[in-house]
């Protein structure tokens, strides 16, 4: 198979010397659809141009409208969007899935929120049991092209049930593709891409680099590809997966990786299921070396997954064993302990000597 | 506590706007009073005073960006709770952007995927395999795999290591040697090359007659005369260049291996010209000084293997030329001569050609010519 | 927007906003029990302007404040017995409180320390407070099912909010309590905001006490402003469901004069003057007033209880401020009762990596 290859780049403008000049700048550039933004306002530029551009879609979730999610992710669209399209629901996670379900098979593209992933758990009867289900269970005759969108994952000291990161959950049911954005420019593409899709995708924002990084981004209602891991930089030496928050830590390391003589190619995961291993089996047959970083408990999850496929694909290749970074096979500890649970940079980085050292 | 620093209001919030501050320097302040009011990306919210204390600076103005973890004020006559931060005018909050390059899929996306077939010098092995290999010491890169694509098997590396304990190791070819293995494999897998084979009556000759010379001037005026030969053929494209300059490529034997120098446009120089030509590629050949294009580009090939021993041969056509003449042990023999038994001076040739690119006619005419020519006084 | 906070025929009330009598107090209330309940909520009130602050000043992490819903808490906790169980949600810090959950340990579980749901005495057998929504619910009714099932004359008290009743959850387990005829006291928080969502956009019903109906169990609205009316509706319910006659559901009317929490900033979504109008329904100051009206509350009384209370808070401050931190590998320890072989695994795994990280840092605390 041939997937086009592509890249984007996104360029640095200079600093804004004066708040005043910056204003100016920023209302120059909203005229070209350029705006530089954190993930968080790229999430709300994609809603805002989907919800623009097609009058099928509807925004809704618990504290959406005039609150403008408890992240601001859908801040300024019931003003722009009105009460019918951005939808404050009442506080029932279950019920949130179930209707953008019931919207969604006649035709609408719900994009629901959920406001931690905590509290997804409750959608799991619909997402398993319908959402993923119900183009199959009519043979084509009724699709559900829903996106559930939540913020998840660790590192922001929330209270408990705020910071799981159960993604492999849902990359276990079948139907249901998963996508996880790791860049303002990546979420804003990938979103929107959701959205387009014919069927039910669970859209997962890593919530610790909302608002970590900002990137300039045309509104230009272009998304990028789902089902495609992004390679983020390349390497000869060895290869690193990640997504989500950790691909922030992930290059990290790479970089320190890069001082000691050691050439890491980086690999976005992105779309968690279905799994773009011919990106990872390729990277993987060039450098012999892996490391899987996740944020997620270290049992069954997404790196199981990847493991078990270079072992089946390109073991041949391998110079040294597969390692993981993860979480541990605990939840997620309350925030004064949170920071034992999570993989650091270190980690990562003592994993790819592990894999340089055996071979 | 001597510097109150920002710290996150939310939840992963990175940063705040002071949107007014509630004391000013030289303020005396009580615990939990209201000092000042910031904006992050979610809240306004009221930053009470984590201790009681007088104000020595605020850092910052309303308006002024602060990150999480920057001061926001220093306390008078407070120890220092913090080592190692260097404190200085909170600079307005950065908004720089980040750059942003990546690829969609892989780098590679357009190569064609083939389980070992990419990397010829990758060892197709599992780690058994690998650790077993090991264990007997045998050499991986020597082994040639029976598995699936090439795969190593258990089986190949006991029998690898049979092999070598019962007839000792084998030393993989270097060099020229390495070159000759590969060019002749290619060769063979490629040429559809038939021979020829005649005798030559060379009792014509002076004495002291320089053979190689006579076998240069006689290819030269066969190429002439039949050009069919003096050609390079692509197999792939299936396309015959004829060529008109003759540059002869040939043999040499040392022993590191077989060298084929080029001699170039032996149908238009003097016989003394080319035979110091001839002799500067031996002696160069010899002392390893010979530069690589000297040895590329010949249109045709002769092997003078008689010099040692051989009466016929098969010799083999490197593409893209599309011949090479062999030259045997030259003998007397009893001939016929209008019908008597004469001993005369007979020389063996053996003409491969490809017969992708020329006929067996058009080779058989080549032949005559130079068996003509060679036949002269 | 909000419902009404005054008292009204319906809605059992016995001190109304202004501090004065509407109704004659229950035997059962002197005027000890109207002075230890007032210094529980001024207590309480203390603790949560300390908790903000302490979350303002980076010393805490998010926390959901209790402001304006004292009432509510100490009404059930001074109605609660030693032997019923408690099945809290987020903003009943003043029954926790009062059932011996000390005030540094609340300080604690707001401070990212598990230890602070390591309830002993009273609370031995109380649920920690559920973040999910509603989800308590059903552990309550299970709670109660164990008691009716083992023949034990108790209850169960389970406390959510008003977006709460949107949810299956709550549903479910309401009805199990009619139809099992469980020992079980609902009690719903109206304070009439979920973060951002006001009640008139959770539900179409004029009350949530008339969710009662449709589950077939007792349906009470109280004004959760005035601690003695939710004193009275909770002790009256528990004494029904003790005796074998089954489930209430109470809906407290109050109001949630805070932030949802400390992450939360209520002026997007509502007016001040709305929330101006809900202080004058204050439940500390008017059963301050009614006291005092009594003649038995004074200023030097106020002023020393300030005092007191003060001391209190500050020394679960600094108590929880001081309290050592966990053993690393506490997070794996307790995730079953004994500690699996990939938790051993792991175990290993987090004391290499603090060590490695220790050295590497010169003793600072491990950070990613």
């Amino acid at each position: 198979m041939t997937v086009e290859s592509a890249t984007r780049s996104v360029s640095r403008p200079g600093k804004k010397p004066s708040d005043s000049k910056a204003t100016k700048d920023a209302e120059a550039t909203k005229r070209d659809n350029v705006h530089v933004v954190t993930m968080v306002e790229a999430v709300n530029l994609a809603l805002r141009r989907a919800l623009n551009d097609d009058p099928d879609v509807v925004v809704l979730g618990e504290d959406i409208g005039i609150n403008g999610g408890v992240f601001r992710a859908t801040l300024g669209l019931r003003e722009t969007f009105g009460y019918k399209r951005v939808i404050d629901t009442p506080l029932a996670e279950a019920l949130i899935a179930g209707i953008s379900v019931g919207m969604a098979s006649q035709g609408m593209r719900p994009v629901a929120e959920i406001q931690f992933m905590g509290f997804i758990n409750s959608t799991v009867e619909q997402m398993l049991s319908h959402a993923g289900r119900l183009r199959n269970r009519t043979r084509g005759r009724l699709s559900c092209p829903m996106v559930l969108r939540a913020p998840f994952g660790g590192g922001i000291h929330a209270p408990e049930h705020h910071s799981e990161s159960t993604e492999a959950m849902f990359a276990h049911m079948p139907g249901l593709r998963v996508v996880i954005p790791s860049s303002p420019t990546r979420a804003y593409g990938l979103l929107l891409s959701a959205i387009q899709d014919p069927d039910p995708v669970v859209f997962l924002e890593p919530k610790r680099i909302y608002r970590m990084v900002r990137q300039q981004i045309t509104d230009d209602g272009q998304g990028l590809p789902l089902d495609t891991c992004f390679t983020l930089r390349q390497g000869k030496d060895l290869t690193l997966v990640s997504w989500g928050a950790m691909i922030h830590e992930t290059l990290l390391a790479a970089k320190e990786l890069e001082q000691q003589g050691v050439d890491a190619e980086v690999i976005d995961v992105a779309t968690i299921s279905p799994l773009d291993m011919d990106t990872i089996r390729r990277s993987v047959e060039k450098t012999g070396r892996c490391v899987v970083i996740q944020e997620a408990p270290r049992s069954f999850g997404v790196g199981s997954e990847i493991s078990a496929r270079i072992a089946e694909e390109a073991l041949l290749y391998l110079r040294a064993p597969v390692q993981r970074v993860t979480g541990y096979d605990t939840p997620m500890p309350y925030p004064q302990n949170e920071s034992l649970y999570m993989p650091s940079t270190r980690d990562i980085v003592e994993a790819a000597r592990v894999t340089l050292d055996n071979a | 506590m001597r510097y109150f620093k920002l710290p996150d209001l939310g939840e992963g919030l990175q940063e705040a706007e002071i949107v007014e501050w509630h004391i000013k320097a030289g303020d005396t302040v009580a615990e939990d009073q209201v000092i000042l009011s910031v904006e992050t990306a979610k809240a306004i919210v009221d930053v009470p005073s984590p201790c009681a204390g007088k104000i020595l600076t605020l850092f910052g103005d309303a308006g002024d960006q602060v990150h999480v973890g920057e001061p926001l004020l220093e306390y008078a006559d407070a120890q220092d709770d913090d080592s190692g931060t260097v404190v200085g005018k909170v600079k307005t909050g950065s908004r720089e952007v980040e750059t942003e390059d990546f690829i969609i899929g892989s780098p590679e996306q357009n190569v064609s995927v083939q389980a070992g077939s990419r990397n010829s010098d990758r060892i197709l092995a599992t780690p058994l395999i690998k650790a077993l290999a090991k264990r007997l010491d045998v050499d991986l890169t020597q082994v040639a795999g029976s598995g699936t694509h090439g795969l190593i098997t258990a089986d190949d590396v006991e029998k690898a290591a049979q092999v070598r304990d019962d007839f000792g190791t084998a030393h993989t070819l270097k060099g020229v040697r390495r070159v000759m293995a590969k060019n002749m494999a290619r060769a063979h897998s490629e040429v559809v090359g038939v021979t020829l084979y005649d005798d030559v009556d060379i009792h014509a000759w002076k004495k002291g007659e320089d053979p190689t010379m006579r076998l240069v001037r006689a290819i030269g005026v066969a190429c002439k005369e039949a050009p069919q030969l003096n050609a390079w053929f692509d197999g792939n494209n299936l396309s015959l260049r004829l060529i008109e300059r003759v540059d002869l490529g040939i043999a040499v034997d040392t022993p590191d291996g077989l060298f084929v120098p080029v001699l170039r446009d032996i149908s238009g120089r003097s016989v003394k010209d080319l035979r110091k030509g001839l002799d500067n590629l031996r002696e160069a050949v010899k002392s390893r000084k010979i530069p690589p294009q000297e040895m590329s580009g010949a249109t045709i090939t002769l092997s003078n293997f008689g010099t040692i021993a051989g009466r016929y041969a098969n010799p083999v056509i490197v593409p893209p030329t599309v011949a090479i003449l062999g030259a045997g042990r030259m003998r007397d023999e009893v001939v016929a001569v209008d019908g008597k038994p004469l001993v005369h001076r007979m020389l063996p040739l053996s003409l491969t050609f490809d017969h992708r690119a020329a006929s067996g006619g058009e080779a058989a005419r080549f032949l005559a010519i130079v068996m003509r020519d060679l036949a002269q006084t | 927007m909000f419902d009404d906070l005054d008292q009204a025929p319906g809605k059992l009330g016995f001190i109304d906003a202004r501090g004065k009598s509407v109704r004659t107090l229950p035997d059962d209330i002197d005027v000890a029990w109207l002075q230890k309940s007032y210094q529980h909520m001024v207590r309480i009130r203390q603790l949560d302007k300390k908790a903000v602050a302490l979350q303002r000043t980076g010393q805490m992490h998010t926390y959901p404040s209790c402001l304006g819903q004292e009432a509510i808490g100490t009404g059930i906790g001074m109605a609660m017995q030693n032997e019923d169980v408690l099945v809290p949600y987020y903003r009943d810090q003043a029954t926790q409180a009062i059932r011996g959950v000390r005030l540094e340990q609340i300080l604690q579980v707001w401070g990212g320390d598990e230890r602070g749901n390591l309830f002993e005495g009273v609370a031995a057998r109380d649920f920690p407070n559920s973040v999910p929504i509603g989800t308590q619910m059903s552990h309550a009714a299970g709670i109660a099912a164990a008691m009716k099932s083992r023949g034990i004359r108790q209850a169960v008290v389970a406390n959510c909010g008003d977006g709460a009743t949107s949810r299956g959850d709550v549903y479910e387990a309401l009805n199990l309590v009619g139809v099992w005829q469980l020992p079980m006291v609902a009690v719903v928080n109206n304070n009439q905001w979920a973060i951002s969502v006001p009640r008139s956009l959770q539900t179409a019903t004029r009350t949530l006490a008339e969710k009662a109906l449709a589950v077939g169990i007792e349906g009470v609205q109280v004004d959760g402003n005035d601690v003695v009316a939710v004193y009275q509706a909770v002790r009256s319910a528990l004494a029904r469901a003790r005796c074998g006659k089954g489930g209430t559901l109470i809906e407290a009317v109050s109001y949630r004069l805070s932030d949802h929490t400390t992450a939360d900033d209520a002026t997007r979504y509502r007016e001040a003057s709305e929330v101006n109008k809900a202080w004058d329904f204050d439940p500390v100051k008017r059963l301050q007033t009614y006291m005092h009206d009594l003649g038995q509350w004074t200023p030097a009384q106020e002023q020393a209880l300030l005092v007191a209370v003060k001391q209190e808070v500050d020394a679960a401050v600094t108590a929880y401020l001081k309290t050592p931190p966990q053993a690393a590998d506490d997070f794996m320890a307790y995730v079953f009762a004994n500690m699996t072989p990939p938790l051993l695994a792991q175990r290993e795994h987090l004391l290499a990596r603090l060590e490695r990280d220790n050295a590497a840092q010169g003793g600072k605390h491990h950070d990613s």
